[in-house]
């Protein structure tokens, strides 16, 4: 049980001492450890021999992999080294013969066999012809410069020593540059590590800077790094000379041609329409595709839905919200017959339209109104703007291509950094639509998580929205390794992954949100990502509210940073610390100067302070924190922008692991997917890279097989519960083969001819007899199609979280309509319940509702609104017994159904069969039957009974009578909202 | 074709015995509809996810009905004592004397590399505390647990824990799903996932929380991740309400509560009955008969005051200080006993963090769970479930032999992510075991080491699970607890 010496070495200990310390560790510790430890010639080989060197040899090695000996293990093959000593999880030849997935086809390795190759590599992969300390470095003698540059130079010298900063005028990113050094001179003399300032204050312990460590989040160069940055340049200090290989999908040897021919990697062209017999059931293209296959199965459409069944489905799935009652009587009371025709026009007009499918592309985006991520979960203050251009883009009905641009490259189509600010109203909507990418989770503010590789992680996350998102496939699998069943290699997955690196550099990072940072932190404009865009007219507004307040605050400050020294130093202590982050810095900044620093630690005695002059301090603090309050934050945007400057080169990372750096790669897409596409074209602009515009052009080509077809798919899925290809992120291999190919082409060709309009497209769906059809099955259509996957009948289908939600307050006439604009407040009550705060005009509509991903509203969250980790597709539909819960005793049900009580009254008056009918107006959106009428107004007439008895016995405030009706008519309403027919759309 | 669908299979399979039909538990049940519908508790997703089902070709319903493991368990529960925050292994577990030879020393450039807190890290500081040894086996363990000292022949201690991370988020996501992301399925998902429950009247997976605060990350300690809904685990508080939204704040009168629950029936019904063929609909109505079986079993099993006195004090529940645990411990025996497949118990936020005034801190934590979980080992002994339930103890990660401050006296310990301790005891486990060691000063695992992996994987292997043939498929991929890390079970502290 020796300790490492590099443990216990302190801070500043001569180097001389340090050595005697490690030889005197080190000779005990080896000298009992060599005994024990395995070695390649006596233990492993044989088992490598036997089991793997048939497919793994020197002349044959499959995958580049030859296991016959160490080094070539070190070498590894095509995915990477197999061998990390001292790492055993991260040795692909522990990992894969551990997990089973080799040998191939072979009998597998015995746990005994399995447990000696982990305890081998382990005690640091020896073999004979290592020496002792070699062994304990667990390295071979050759410094890797890749690996060197990657991930010792990359993580702790780039930040200051790079891209945007060049601290003491030193650039590491060359050798050039290195060698040329700074204003102390070079940092680097090849074949002399001793003479390398870089060594020197690395060994000094002056780099990277101590101060800087914790908020900065990096950590000392550790002594195995250390130990190969000296062997590296007394090898010469050569840079890692390979450039990133062309990928030509001519020749690509990553991906077969045959490969490209699996239908979803190919463009959709326009099919023929197929032929059916009963021309009377189609009313558009699509109706014949679905018709022909029914035919097939001796099936056709069910009838026509009810009138009103129709008018509630087509209300929800276009804006999320049932009708009023006067919608539903001047619907039956439109006797022309294209009445449907004119409500889908109407409908797809409403500004409710964009909010009820913004939410669906929200889903998509992985909007929330906070971080995520860390246990804080940092709120997002400027996310809302990104949620309002979406709304307010699709009620545009902004054409699908320019809808993907302006969010993958908004800040690449002009200039915005040269535009003179306040911005004009279209470059800032373009900053704002970059939100896109924005917006997955990010705990990176937190410095005890924001190192390289959760950094890496932010940029995966973005990356899968981007692709499951617009492009439908699981590429982030190739993160890790080449997709086993979807011709993505890791390669390709990294060259995607360099197209967002020039505007999200995990050496050289920019803090998400200034919350939670400390006080000490270096959070300013230059090291964040929210830019000042907004537009001219909200910063001008924000301006003008904002002068008086700051005025009054700058009143104060300055009273506060007269006071005498010791008062200040009692508040510093006593007051600031539990300050709210936002003024905490400011206060302390304030008070702060070099009076009070020449005070003793000490804390200030009471005796020394005039206690009535102590409560004026206190209170002028407090006015400032309250002044500080009022003010309305700065409009900013949470925007994605290039950062300027070349990019720290981007490596293929060998599972994923920032420490296992493979080749370099430039920006590119997927090589796959390059049948009739023009290629991704890369022009740098004066103003930017040009990566993510080349990348929105590149998917925005009419014929790209994959970006209508999988637009088309999401909106289908909407309607019909499922899309035509039901893994509606998932267009590979293993995603579902789509249950009528030919109409998603045809819909795919369609919408991108209509000019990527998305309302033209759904005018197509709602109008359809597919669409119009009811959602009552029988006997042959169960038989025929048991899943509805031919679309035999309408699915009948369960709200999702907010229309639930939107319906009750829209019912109770509680619903606050107010769009856009900062997050609606939620409360977390003691019990732990989250709901949203009222305001005097009731509550708006759950997309305005603050989403926080660590407190979802819990109502929302029981009807399965998504975690979106990072983001969600499709969301699930469950049915558990917490909705009853909910929907049967939560307080938000209950007094909106008293509210809805009181409105119906305010309508009809005290008539019960009045009142049933009005209810069922408002909340099932059409009238009771002859039955419902009846049996309702009795159930209520005996609930005002039971209600009035119960009254004799209290004494309430209201008159009796009066309040035991009004009680009636809510428990009424209330197990009405409980209904099954609420709840649920035919 | 006379196929039913898997959703009404199950619902037939499932009627109840006391309830035999829809309309009986309308028309009889009298503790009332609003009151009664606990079911979520117990998370059955009445309508699973049929479609992902199909697209998978995996398992065509997710359900807790009782499923085989893939070889005979030793186990048939788990309870799992989840000390966030990072217990101190050198102050508790792991005695290093030679700390005191480097007392104050700085750390060295490496250590340095494992500290969060670096700009406050002070020297190395040996424990304040005298171990002794206990029990036949002699194991050491800190004054500060004297209960526990009392049972070491029953636990085996596994000295060389490490982990990846040295922040509790991550942390703890690698503690509960194997990996630093959050979207991963908790190892209690993954259990109740394999093994459903023997219990349907209750929910398979309990986390009794504590009421002074969750620990951090939250709910996603419990959740299923990818993973069905249905696998989540189901939160019991051990004051009050056991569930959200159990009861309304003020329930309706009786009266008026029949006459809403009888219209709701007969909207229902005939909502359902006009349309056949909807499984989702017949689903909806069996929350409410599921509810009432579940809220009678979930009252019995909750409510302690049923116990002797004389266990009630065992567990500290007459103590100020012992009795919230206490009683979640005490809770977590009922449940077991009652056939809940695992339950976790959880304390005070991260009541381990001890980052300053480590003797004042850490002896609040242990003073809180040393007498209950002593209590729980023997209670388990006397009633003969130890045999058949593993315990498990630990925490996201340990803490640094070094002062987290530069001024002495009020100095705590800063997170240890590469060497802590956990402890197994019960089902199948070698009592009286160490397993492993750290280093001279209690840093780092050196001998035998044992990744999360390996701990997670020895759990379904008493379990009777194999963590390689646990998996789900999500993303076209098959995914498993221990994804594909090399994780071997620690037979060292099995007895077999």
């Amino acid at each position: 049980m020796h300790v490492d010496p590099h443990l216990l070495t302190g801070r500043f200990v001569p180097i001389r001492s340090v050595v005697a310390a490690v030889l005197s560790l080190v000779s005990g510790g080896l000298a009992a450890q060599a005994p024990s430890a395995p070695l390649f010639e006596t233990e492993i080989a044989p088992i490598l021999e036997e089991r793997c060197v048939a497919c793994h040899g020197e002349d044959s090695p499959q995958a580049g992999l030859d296991v016959s000996s160490k080094q070539s293990l070190l070498a590894g093959g095509v995915s990477g080294p197999a061998l990390i000593p001292s790492a055993p999880l991260e040795s692909l030849v522990l990992q894969k013969t551990a997990s089973g997935a080799m040998p191939m086809g072979g009998q597998k390795l015995t746990p005994g066999e399995i447990d000696l190759i982990r305890h081998w590599i382990e005690s640091g992969a020896l073999s004979r012809s290592d020496d002792e300390v070699s062994a304990v470095a667990g390295r071979a003698d050759h410094a890797n410069p890749r690996e060197v540059l990657v991930t010792t130079l990359y993580v702790k010298c780039l930040l200051c020593h790079g891209r945007r900063r060049q601290e003491g005028g030193l650039d590491l990113r060359t050798r050039e540059a290195a060698l040329k050094g700074g204003v102390s001179g070079p940092a680097i003399v090849p074949g002399e590590p001793d003479r390398s300032l870089l060594i020197r204050r690395i060994v000094a312990e002056e780099m990277p800077p101590e101060e800087h460590q914790a908020r900065l989040s990096y950590r000392p160069v550790t002594s195995d790094e250390l130990d190969s940055l000296r062997r590296w340049i007394s090898q010469g200090a050569h840079w890692d000379d390979e450039t990133p290989a062309n990928v030509d999908p001519a020749a690509d040897p990553k991906v077969a041609s045959e490969d490209r021919e699996f239908w979803a990697f190919q463009s959709p062209t326009r099919p023929t329409l197929p032929s059916v017999n009963d021309r009377s059931r189609v009313r558009q293209p699509i109706d014949q595709f679905l018709l022909a296959k029914l035919e097939e199965r001796d099936l056709t459409f069910a009838p026509v839905a009810e009138r009103l069944a129709l008018m509630r489905r087509a209300y929800f799935d276009v804006t999320g919200l049932p009708p009023s009652p006067e919608e539903v009587e001047s619907y039956l009371a439109d006797n022309r017959p294209d009445a449907y025709e004119r409500l889908v026009v109407r409908l797809l007009e409403s500004d409710r339209y964009g909010e009820h499918w913004g939410r669906r592309w929200l889903d998509a985006a992985g909007y929330a109104d906070s971080e995520g991520q860390v246990d804080f979960d940092a709120v997002r203050p400027h996310a809302w703007r990104y949620r309002d251009w979406v709304i307010r883009a699709l009620n545009a009905d902004k054409p699908y291509d320019e809808f993907l641009m302006e969010q993958i490259a908004g800040d690449e189509m002009s200039d915005f950094k040269a535009a003179s600010q306040p911005l004009d109203d279209e470059d800032s909507d373009r900053l704002v639509a970059t939100g896109f990418l924005r917006m997955g989770p990010d705990g990176t503010y937190s410095v005890s998580q924001g190192f390289v590789a959760e950094r890496m992680t932010v940029v995966a996350d973005q990356l899968q929205i981007l692709t499951s998102t617009v492009m439908g496939l699981t590429v982030a699998c190739a993160r890790c390794h080449d997709h086993k069943y979807d011709p993505i290699p890791t390669r390709d997955y990294y060259r995607m992954s360099a197209i967002l690196r020039s505007s999200y550099d995990p050496y050289d990072w920019l803090s998400p949100n200034e919350a939670d940072i400390g006080p000490d932190a270096d959070w300013n404009e230059s090291n964040s990502r929210l830019l000042p865009g907004a537009p001219r007219s909200e910063v001008g507004e924000a301006a003008q509210y904002n002068e008086p307040i700051e005025a009054e605050a700058n009143r104060i400050a300055a009273e506060l940073a007269a006071l005498p020294a010791t008062l200040r130093k009692k508040l510093l202590d006593e007051k600031v610390p539990g300050l709210p982050n936002e003024v905490l810095v400011p206060a302390g900044k304030l008070l702060t100067d070099a009076a009070v620093e020449q005070l003793a630690d000490a804390p200030v005695e009471d005796s020394e302070l005039d206690p009535a002059e102590v409560s004026k301090a206190n209170a002028l603090l407090d006015s400032f924190v309250k002044t500080k309050q009022r003010l309305r934050t700065r409009p900013l945007v949470r925007a994605l922008f290039d950062m300027g400057g070349e990019p720290t080169p981007v490596h293929i990372l060998y599972r994923g692991e920032h420490r296992s750096p493979g080749p370099p790669v430039a920006p590119g897409v997927l090589s796959v997917l390059s049948d009739g596409l023009e290629p991704y074209d890369l022009q740098p602009l004066p103003w930017s890279s040009g990566r993510r515009l080349a990348l929105a052009k590149w998917l925005v080509q009419p014929n790209h097989p994959l970006t209508a077809r999988v637009m088309v798919n999401r909106v289908w899925q909407h309607y019909f519960s499922r899309g035509i290809v039901q893994t509606v992120g998932n267009f590979g291999r293993t995603g579902s083969p789509p249950s009528h190919p030919e109409l998603l082409d045809w819909l795919a060709v369609e919408f991108v001819e209509r000019g990527w309009s998305l309302k033209s497209l759904h005018r197509l769906i709602l109008t359809s007899t597919a669409y119009r059809q009811s959602s009552r099955s029988d006997g042959a259509r169960q038989q025929r199609d048991l899943d509805n996957v031919l679309l035999s009948r309408f699915p009948m289908r369960r709200l999702d979280a907010d229309a639930i939600r939107d319906s009750v307050l829209k019912a109770s006439q509680r619903l606050d309509l107010e769009p856009f604009g900062p997050a609606d407040e939620i409360e977390v009550m003691p019990d732990g319940e989250v709901v949203v705060k009222d305001t005097e005009r009731g509550q708006r509509r759950s997309i305005f509702v603050q989403q926080r991903r660590s407190k979802p509203v819990t109502l929302l969250e029981s009807f399965d609104a998504p975690q979106l980790k990072p983001n969600c597709l499709q969301r699930t539909k469950s049915t558990v017994a917490s909705q009853a819960l909910q929907m049967m005793n939560s307080e938000m049900l209950r007094a909106n159904s008293r509210y809805l009580a009181g409105r119906v009254i305010d309508y009809v008056g005290d008539d019960a069969t009045s009142q049933v009918e009005r209810v069922y107006l408002t909340a099932l959106s059409r009238p009771p039957s002859v039955e419902e009428r009846t049996s309702g107004a009795s159930t209520l007439a005996k609930m005002r009974d039971a209600w009035r008895r119960e009254l004799d016995e209290r004494t309430p405030m209201e008159p009796k009578r009066m309040k035991a009706d009004w009680l009636a008519l809510a428990t009424f309403c209330h197990t009405v909202l409980n209904s099954a027919e609420f709840l649920y759309v035919d | 074709m006379k196929t039913r669908s898997p959703s009404a299979m199950r619902a037939a399979r499932q009627k109840p015995r006391a309830v035999s039909s829809r309309r009986d538990f309308f028309g009889r049940v009298s503790d009332g509809l609003h009151g009664a519908a606990l079911a979520t508790l117990f998370g059955q997703d009445l309508l699973s996810p049929r479609s992902a089902a199909a697209a998978t070709g995996a398992r065509s319903v997710y359900d807790l009905t009782v499923r085989e493991p893939h070889f005979e368990p030793k186990a048939k529960s788990v309870i799992q004592f989840f000390m966030n925050g990072g217990p101190s292994q050198v102050d508790l577990f792991d005695p290093k004397p030679a700390l005191a030879k480097y007392e104050g020393q700085p750390p060295g450039r490496d250590l340095a590399n494992d500290i969060e807190f670096i700009n406050e890290a002070g020297g190395f500081m040996p424990s304040p505390y005298s171990f002794a040894k206990h029990g036949q086996s002699g194991m050491e363990v800190s004054e500060i647990l004297p209960h526990l000292s009392e049972q070491v022949d029953d636990i085996a201690f596994i000295r060389s824990m490490y982990t990846t991370h040295f922040n509790h988020e991550p942390a703890i996501f690698i503690m509960q799903g194997g990996r630093q992301f959050s979207n991963r399925p908790t190892i209690g998902s993954w259990i109740v996932y394999g093994l459903g429950s023997e219990n349907q009247n209750l929910p398979a997976y309990v986390v009794l929380d504590d009421p002074k605060g969750l620990p951090v990350n939250h709910l996603q300690n419990w959740q299923a991740g990818w993973l069905p809904p249905v696998y989540q685990g189901t939160r019991v508080r051990s004051e009050g309400a056991p569930l959200l939204n159990l009861n309304p704040a003020e329930e309706y009168p009786s009266p008026v509560l029949d006459l809403a629950r009888s219209l709701l029936a007969r909207m229902d019904r005939s909502h359902r009955d006009a349309r056949p063929a909807q499984p989702e609909l017949e689903a909806r109505l069996m929350n409410y008969e599921l509810a009432a079986r579940m809220q009678m079993e979930a009252s019995d099993a909750l409510d302690v005051s049923q116990e002797s006195e004389s266990t009630r004090d065992m567990y500290g529940l007459n103590d100020e200080r012992t009795s919230s645990y206490g009683k979640r411990c005490l809770m977590a025996r009922r449940l077991v006993e009652r056939g809940v497949r695992l339950v976790q118990i959880y304390i005070e936020g991260q009541i381990w963090d001890n980052h300053s005034d480590l003797d004042k801190s850490l002896r609040y934590a242990c003073g809180k769970t040393d007498q209950p979980i002593s209590a729980l080992i023997r209670d388990l002994k006397q009633t003969g479930l130890f045999e058949q339930t593993l315990l498990v103890w630990g925490g996201e990660f340990g803490r640094l032999p070094l002062a987290q401050s530069r001024e002495s006296g009020v100095a705590g310990r800063d997170h240890g992510p590469t060497g802590f301790t956990a402890w197994l005891a019960g089902a199948g486990v070698k009592g009286g075991t160490i397993h492993g060691a750290t280093d001279e000063i209690g840093y780092r695992a050196v001998e035998n080491r044992v990744s999360v992996h390996d701990l997670h994987a020895t759990i379904l292997h008493q379990l009777g699970m194999n963590h390689r043939e646990l998996v789900y498929s999500h993303d076209g991929r098959d995914e498993r607890l221990t994804d594909e890390f090399p994780a071997r079970v620690v037979r060292e502290v099995l007895k077999s």
